[in-house]
């Protein structure tokens, strides 16, 4: 009895420690995309976005990402992209300025740690599948994420945009998150 | 009908460059003049991505047309004032200079708007700027347009001309250029045949012509 006494705070501390909660440091990290238009590839970023994220590797069954991104802070480079992506067609900036990345499952597998979820662009959702690479340095960590989306399952580019031989429907997504322990956390 | 041009006769080669070269760049022409107005749609990047396409088949006609013509002499003039041999030749030689800067500026506007460039959907071309550049694009877009109005000007100056020769002073001066003139090279027909031999009198007809180069 008194051994389990002293072995319970412990515990307690190693369990508030697997759900670990990181605040992002925007400054430090990005958001991009990028698309295929006649046959050339074009980049762009979304400045502003808002990321909750638990993550411990060690209790992946705590993990969880809860992404709220600023559709309207889009940026291509191009003025005239930047114009066209706003418009109904696309994003749709005046309806759909939010889109939104909740994760279901973390999984350690094969191709190293991934994470399923839901993404909602344009207010259809569909499952993704984020590839991760969580890196920690310091009392800090960076959190690398990839996937490839295909943007009419989200119905970016409707219509006559739809066609796939002028603008690709694979759009990779890599993210660079510099990660800093949430006070508290 | 000889590839090469003669003396006296532009050859199968130099023809077939002019016609197919003139019946590009007024496509070209009415084409450029409607699509700037469209609004931006799937259908319109298709119409400017023929435009592009077709700019770039007449730059490389252009190439091949000005290696042929300094490879090839040049028909001697017909009979005709000085002046007009002067001005017919300051036509070409802007026509010329223009046949490579309308889609050279073309593809500078291009490249500095950001725009990918394709031909016909298969060869990718490099950007003349590497990258946007906000600050020539209007540049570009602007020599591009004028550019187009003087060759505009020009082509009828051409045109007008190689009506009036034939119509006014029935001379084979467009005929020589047509396809077709086979007779005319060989046996040149009774009525126009007493033009001809005043070829071989004129005083420029011994002369190599320096015109049209670069």
């Amino acid at each position: 009895m008194m051994r389990l006494a002293l072995l319970l705070p412990l515990a307690v501390s190693a369990g508030a420690a697997n759900a670990k909660d990181w605040t992002v440091d925007p400054a430090a990290s990005s958001l991009g995309f990028s698309g295929m238009y006649q046959g050339e590839k074009f980049s762009g970023k979304f400045s502003r976005f808002d990321a909750a994220i638990s993550l411990d590797t060690a209790d992946l069954a705590k993990a969880k990402f809860d992404v709220s991104i600023d559709v309207t802070s889009a940026n291509t480079g191009n003025g005239d992209y930047d114009a066209q992506i706003k418009a109904p067609e696309f994003f749709d900036f005046a309806k759909f300025p939010k889109a939104r990345f909740v994760t279901t499952v973390f999984r350690d597998g094969d191709e190293g740690l991934v994470a399923d979820g839901t993404l909602t662009i344009r207010n259809k959702s569909h499952a993704v599948t984020l590839k991760l690479t969580f890196k920690p340095a310091g009392d800090g960590a960076t959190l690398d994420v990839e996937t490839t989306l295909k943007r009419l399952d989200f119905d970016v580019g409707t219509g006559d945009w739809a066609d796939t031989s002028l603008i690709a429907n694979e759009v990779p997504v890599t993210a660079h998150l510099a990660l800093k322990p949430k006070p508290g956390g | 009908m000889a590839l090469s041009n003669s003396s006296v006769l532009w050859g199968s080669g130099a023809r077939s460059l002019h016609w197919l070269m003139a019946i590009l760049i007024v496509v070209l022409g009415i084409v450029g003049l409607y699509m700037a107005g469209l609004p931006n749609s799937p259908d319109k990047i298709r119409i400017y991505a023929i435009h592009k396409s077709v700019g770039l088949t007449v730059l490389a006609l252009a190439i091949l047309r000005l290696l042929w013509r300094l490879g090839n002499r040049r028909p001697t003039d017909l009979p005709m004032p000085a002046w007009q041999a002067w001005s017919a030749h300051a036509v070409h030689g802007l026509l010329y200079v223009l046949m490579f800067a309308l889609p050279l500026s073309g593809w500078l506007y291009n490249s500095a708007s950001g725009y990918p460039l394709q031909w016909f959907w298969t060869v990718q071309l490099p950007s003349l700027t590497g990258g946007a550049d906000p600050a020539l694009k209007p540049i570009a877009h602007a020599i591009h347009e004028w550019g187009f109005y003087v060759l505009g000007a020009l082509v009828i100056a051409h045109a007008g001309a190689a009506l009036r020769h034939h119509f006014v002073d029935r001379d084979e001066t467009l005929l020589r250029m047509l396809p077709g003139l086979r007779r005319f090279r060989a046996e040149p027909p009774a009525t126009t045949s007493s033009s001809l031999p005043n070829i071989e009198k004129h005083p420029s007809a011994t002369a190599t012509i320096p015109e049209n180069k670069p």
